[in-house]
């Protein structure tokens, strides 16, 4: 009877924290918008964070990056372009590629890659400034760490995610024209009226939100894990390690629900 | 203290001071790492003042100028030397012209020099910025000071005599 007491007890215990932290998450989450619609939040130096954040996130990844979703989707258009001619199918090739690729593939990558380079940078920013005391040097100092640290990273994040989508969606449109049509401008018509039919104003509407949710993600949960650190040296790694796992974790759940929300 | 209730009046009028807006030079309050000195000094008019960084990095400039530690403006916080970090410290205090500038347990700050005098020299250089300064340290370091600064009046109670 005692053992089941005590594995309660553990579990309760660990259920119990699990909860604390993804309600922490979400309180972050929700001040760090508020904060970012307030426009009295914005002043000279939260700008230089936001725009150093989007240079760390964008600019210093942007050529490898690009390569990187060049490469993938140009290999997979040619696999679902060659596939679709096997079957007899070939009309429904460049849509369906496009919906592989622009509709769910592109974004997740992004997320994974932002959430690989940036965010585990964040974190481990945060949780170091968290142990050594440098918060607490800020805010004694008159400064809101909120506004200058957290807010800004958050909506770096979510520009840095939004672009670079963006960016990648852009040079596969031009990838699938080039593979499907071949260098040529005559049926760029063509190709408009397909791209029409597949990105509909709903569907624009979908990826926007759904890089959004990816953007917020990559950002409030490195941040809001960072905060949540004790002020003990070894537990940076620990923190790290949690927020990536719960960072995984969050980025997979969005994109199952978007499916979810698609095709059910 | 004395007794309780002039420990509580003593609490009280530094809750007070403490909500003004003064300035603390510590030891548990750092640099932040990842920033340059220039940029931890021009950070706090830059987000205080809303300050362009060209402006903020000026005064910061002129301060590391007017104590001559200038050529410590690129170093970032691990690179520092103790009366390095301690200045940077103090000019981050010192930039917002406070009404209390508050030096915390100095000796903790300064351990490679002779402090009260390095202390004092840095703290003239900075007397046009500085309303008022109060340097905490431990009792038993008063007679470092000398007469050069003048002691709050407070009734400390007598330690009770050890017999060997």
């Amino acid at each position: 009877m005692i053992f089941v007491t005590n594995f309660l007890t553990r579990r309760g215990t660990a259920l119990l924290a699990t909860w604390r932290i993804w309600r922490d998450t979400l309180l972050f989450a929700a001040r760090a918008i508020l904060t970012a619609a307030t426009p009295a939040a914005y002043n000279s130096a939260t700008r230089t964070v936001v725009m150093k954040q989007i240079y760390f996130t964008v600019v210093q990844i942007l050529p490898g990056f690009t390569l990187f979703a060049a490469l993938l989707s140009y290999v997979l258009i040619q696999i679902v372009v060659t596939t679709a001619a096997s079957y007899g199918l070939s009309e429904y090739a460049l849509e369906v590629s496009m919906r592989l690729l622009v509709l769910e593939l592109l974004p997740l990558i992004t997320a994974l890659f932002v959430a690989l380079r940036s965010s585990s940078a964040i974190n481990t920013e945060i949780a170091l400034m968290k142990i050594n005391g440098e918060l607490l040097a800020l805010e004694n100092a008159g400064v809101d760490t909120m506004r200058l640290e957290f807010m800004p990273r958050v909506i770096g994040g979510m520009i840095s995610v939004l672009a670079l989508t963006a960016f990648t969606s852009v040079i596969a449109l031009v990838l699938a024209y080039l593979a499907v049509y071949g260098w040529q401008t005559w049926s760029l018509p063509d190709f408009s009226r397909i791209m029409g039919n597949v990105f509909q104003n709903t569907v624009l509407l979908g990826i926007f939100l759904k890089s959004l949710a990816f953007g917020l993600a990559v950002t409030v949960i490195p941040v809001a894990e960072g905060m949540a650190t004790p002020r003990m040296l070894f537990m940076a790694p620990i923190s790290v390690l949690r927020g990536m796992v719960r960072l995984f974790f969050l980025i997979m759940l969005i994109e199952v629900a978007s499916l979810a929300f698609k095709y059910i | 203290m004395a007794d309780v209730a002039s420990h509580r009046e003593f609490l009280a009028k530094n809750d007070l001071i403490a909500e003004q807006d003064n300035a603390l030079v510590s030891p548990d309050m750092p640099l932040r790492a990842n920033l340059s000195v220039i940029d931890n000094i021009a950070l706090i008019p830059q987000y205080r003042s809303n300050l362009k960084y060209s402006m903020a990095a000026d005064q910061a400039w002129a301060l590391l100028v007017e104590t001559g530690f200038q050529d410590m403006y690129a170093k970032r916080d691990p690179a520092l030397s103790y009366s390095e970090r301690f200045v940077a410290k103090l000019l981050r205090g010192v930039i917002s012209k406070p009404a209390i500038l508050m030096v915390d347990r100095p000796g903790m700050l300064l351990p490679e020099v002779h402090y009260p005098p390095f202390l004092f020299s840095i703290l003239e250089r900075m007397a046009a910025y500085l309303n008022d300064c109060w340097i905490i340290d431990y009792q038993w370091n008063r007679a470092l000071y000398g007469a050069q600064i003048s002691y709050p009046e407070l009734d400390y109670p007598e330690l009770p005599q050890t017999q060997p």
